[in-house]
């Protein structure tokens, strides 16, 4: 008579095979990282240096800049566990710790996504703010309401875009040559808030539509390139990294939206929604952020429902709100309301759309109408023809 | 989400217990009847030093699913004990010491008037012969037949999606003939218009041996299901036999699903009267030396089954296995080894587990993804957390199933599945 073991069904279990489990997740989703360093290392270090703008050192800068986001981010998280936990004070229990708490990719996020020049130490108030505020408070790993590298970022836009426009702003020195006088020291989404809808002001001082989808436009490191964030989407959605639908329907509604919102303005042409989708950081965020697992909902319902909601409050942010970067401040905001949105959707899920969850489809589909509805027309400008003449929303709104 | 159920595909394991046939094991020195039949008590009607025959009635079961159960073997009562039951629990047992002598009780002989039988002649003898699914519920099966609403289709659920177990498989190829009169039985016991028989599509060898008496059975069919965990669900099978889903129970749709090998007892129930004795069990797993199937009287000791099996695999240390009753995604563990085979037993699986470190929940939803009841399951441990009994019963916590595939799905290794079955006792104490 042997005693065996105790255990809980089921007995066969993913994440006990060696290739499965959240550990290779995290290492596709580096791997999924990759090629946007390279590119990063591309577009600001070896192309500068053979346009012959920098030295040698410049060139390594960038991935000099990437690693150093890296360190600090892991750095960070060693300091907060070696004072709070006790039991993470020697060596190895201490990398155990921070394996278990994928602590390198907050900061290649958040480096990936500022500009060239920013201060090292600014890089390092950024995941100060990202991996302990952002994360480790919240109870660490799976428990962070917004997702670190993207509250790190926030906090540097908010309160150190004046140091970071002084010692270089998102100019690389090539770009400095060839497009800072055209620009005005603009990048596009600074123009796009300011200009008028025209092809001739938004697009053609930095090249041609091209020229944004190959991403040689200045911007932050990593996120100017569609091409390459389009070589890792298709990677993580092939190790079912990321849910492949998320960045489709997100991408596809800002195209939309951004459509009526040219149309209104006067122009058309197809162009402008696609310009919209091949600037800022747009396929960043779509590949790399909303569709990151702890900070967005989890049944695959919250998930389209989070991905619509962001693009309206993404076309909002960017045509009538005075930050520059729609796609950041969205995600920020959504974040928020991702457990609120995973409860709803959950129990409209559960019910199969019958009876008990109505009240909860109404509400959800109310919010998305009214707020997408809102930012059509404060984006579009027909506020005038439309809401003006109706006396008692004059002038409120 | 608007889509059918589907599931996902599952390695099957199931090669290691298909290499050798089914052996028939008909001579323990002890058997023990568990007096607990489905969830319902039995009532002992033999005492210590009482002689019985195989096929005796020892115990009956009163009130709702009433129905009697037999001796397996021939011998003497040598008392009641406690014994371990597949459900994790000590049960009480009667205890009949083998006389290997294999007296039959007089009533099991050949049955003459098998063509006349009516339906309730039919549901008398599920009943008194303590007729239960042998799929793993162990529903009474005779309840499925009082329904009163008309039953176009009688399925056999012949699809055996866990991992692992070859029980119903290897069953089927020694008996297809008897599976396919206790089906004919079946749709006359129900007065349905057709029967289907449903297997998991790489099964061919249950297509051809079935094949050879389709023509003798003019309105029964083979459908084939593909490779993915629950195909097994009955919910599942019915969608993709008919096409129509229900919430409560099948006959609300017309259709009766049973197990294989239910059916395949049924066929001996009906033409000789046998009562259910005996059941077809996997003994298998990377713990046990030579895999395999054996038919087996109910009561019979697991460790003899495992000695049969030449033991434990070398090596094998119980502190890093688990002793499984039951299928891998639905079954229980059982601290010790001494188990009994009963009615709803369809495997043991000895199992060496891998030891891990494993992160939080990282919320990646794929336990949302997978679920063929659209629930969420992260909501719902959320809920069990808090406490919060509204929550639980809005995000529709009883409609799970316990596949066990959010589980088994999940990257860090968050025992989800059994928050959930929290979230349904809370519920059930709830209620009352």
């Amino acid at each position: 008579m042997a005693r065996f073991a105790n255990g809980k069904a089921p007995y066969l279990r993913m994440a006990d095979q060696d290739n499965k489990g959240t550990g290779i997740i995290m290492r596709d989703f580096l791997i999924g990282l990759m090629p946007v360093i390279l590119f990063a290392w591309y577009k600001n270090g070896i192309a500068v240096f053979m346009d012959g703008n920098t030295t040698f050192f410049g060139m390594l800068y960038p991935l000099f800049f990437i690693l150093a986001g890296a360190v600090s981010s892991m750095l960070m998280e060693a300091v907060f566990f070696f004072f709070t936990d006790p039991e993470a004070r020697t060596l190895p229990s201490l990398m155990k710790k921070l394996s278990l708490s994928y602590a390198i990719i907050p900061g290649l996020i958040l480096a990936l996504m500022l500009p060239m020049y920013t201060p090292i130490w600014v890089l390092m108030f950024g995941t100060f703010i990202g991996n302990i505020v952002g994360k480790m408070i919240f109870g660490g790993f799976g428990h962070n309401i917004w997702n670190p590298a993207l509250l790190g970022y926030a906090v540097i836009k908010f309160t150190f875009m004046g140091l970071i426009n002084a010692s270089g702003g998102y100019f690389n020195p090539s770009e400095m040559i060839a497009l800072y006088d055209a620009t005005a020291g603009s990048t596009p989404l600074v123009v796009l808030s300011s200009s008028p809808f025209s092809y001739d002001s938004i697009v053609a001082p930095f090249g041609n539509l091209w020229t944004f989808f190959v991403g040689m436009t200045p911007g932050g490191m990593g996120e100017t390139s569609v091409m390459v964030m389009l070589v890792s989407y298709l990677w993580l959605s092939f190790r079912k990294v990321i849910k492949w639908t998320t960045p489709l329907i997100y991408v596809g509604a800002v195209f939309g939206l951004s459509w009526i919102v040219g149309a209104l303005n006067g122009d058309a042409g197809l162009w402008f929604p696609v310009y919209s989708i091949l600037s800022g950081g747009l396929m960043y965020g779509a590949v790399f952020m909303i569709t990151e697992p702890v900070t967005t909902p989890k049944n695959p319902l919250g998930k389209i429902y989070f991905a619509l909601m962001l693009a309206v409050l993404t076309v909002l942010f960017r045509f009538v709100g005075s930050l520059p970067e729609g796609v950041g401040t969205s995600i920020i905001v959504m974040n928020i309301f991702a457990l609120p949105i995973d409860k709803y959707t959950a129990i409209i899920r559960a019910n199969r759309w019958r009876k008990p969850a109505w009240f909860k489809i109404a509400t959800l589909a109310v919010i998305l109408i009214a707020i997408g509805l809102y930012a059509v027309i404060k984006a579009g400008n027909v506020y005038t023809d439309i809401i003006l003449p109706i006396l008692p929303f004059g002038g409120v709104m | 989400m608007f889509q059918k159920t589907s599931g996902i595909h599952i390695d099957g394991r199931k090669a290691m217990s298909k290499k050798l046939t089914m052996e028939e094991y008909f001579n323990p020195e002890y058997v023990y009847i568990h007096l607990i039949k489905n969830i319902g008590p039995l009532k002992a009607t033999v005492a210590a030093g009482d002689e019985v025959k195989i096929g005796q009635v020892v115990a009956v079961r009163e009130g709702f699913g009433e129905m009697n159960v037999s001796s397996s073997v021939s011998g003497t009562v040598t008392g009641i004990k406690k014994v371990w039951h597949s459900s994790g629990r000590m049960v009480e047992a009667i205890e009949i010491k083998n006389d290997f002598q294999n007296t039959m009780d007089p009533h099991i002989k050949p049955n003459k008037n098998i063509d006349s039988l009516t339906r309730e002649e039919y549901i008398e003898k599920m009943k008194l012969a303590g007729l239960t699914g042998l799929g793993g519920a162990g529903f009474p099966t005779y309840i499925k037949y009082i329904t009163h609403l008309p039953i176009d289709t009688v399925i056999i659920n012949a699809v055996e999606c866990e991992p692992y177990l070859t029980c119903d498989f290897s069953f089927i190829l020694e008996y297809p003939e008897k599976l396919m009169k206790g089906l004919h039985h079946f749709i006359k016991a129900a007065n349905a218009k057709r029967g289907v028989i449903v297997y998991k599509n790489y099964n061919k060898e249950i297509k051809e041996s079935l094949q050879k008496y389709l023509h003798k059975y003019p309105n029964i069919s083979l459908f084939e299901v593909e490779d993915v965990y629950p195909a097994g669900w009955e919910k599942y099978i019915i969608e993709r036999v008919t096409g129509k889903t229900y919430t409560g129970l099948p006959s609300e749709v017309g259709v009766i699903v049973n197990n294989s090998s239910t059916a395949i007892v049924f066929a001996d129930i009906v033409e000789h009267n046998i009562p259910l004795i005996s059941r077809p069990i996997t003994i298998t797993g990377e713990g046990v030396k030579k895999p395999r199937n054996f038919f087996v009287p109910i009561g019979t000791k697991v460790s003899e089954l495992v000695e049969k099996c030449e033991g434990y695999a070398d090596g094998l240390l119980p502190t890093k296995a688990n002793y499984i009753a039951g299928g891998p995604m639905t079954g229980r563990a059982i601290l010790i080894d001494d188990l009994i085979v009963n009615d709803t037993l369809g495997a043991v699986i000895v199992k060496p587990f891998v030891e891990k470190l494993h992160p939080e929940c990282l919320g990646c939803g794929k336990c949302a993804d997978v679920c063929p009841a659209y629930l969420t399951p992260t909501e719902i441990k959320k809920a069990v957390e808090s406490n919060d009994l509204n929550l639980i019963k809005a995000l529709n916590a009883n409609s799970c199933v316990q596949c066990g595939l959010c589980s088994y799905v999940c990257p860090s290794h968050v025992e989800i599945t059994d928050a959930v079955v929290k979230a349904k006792d809370m519920l059930r104490k709830g209620a009352k």
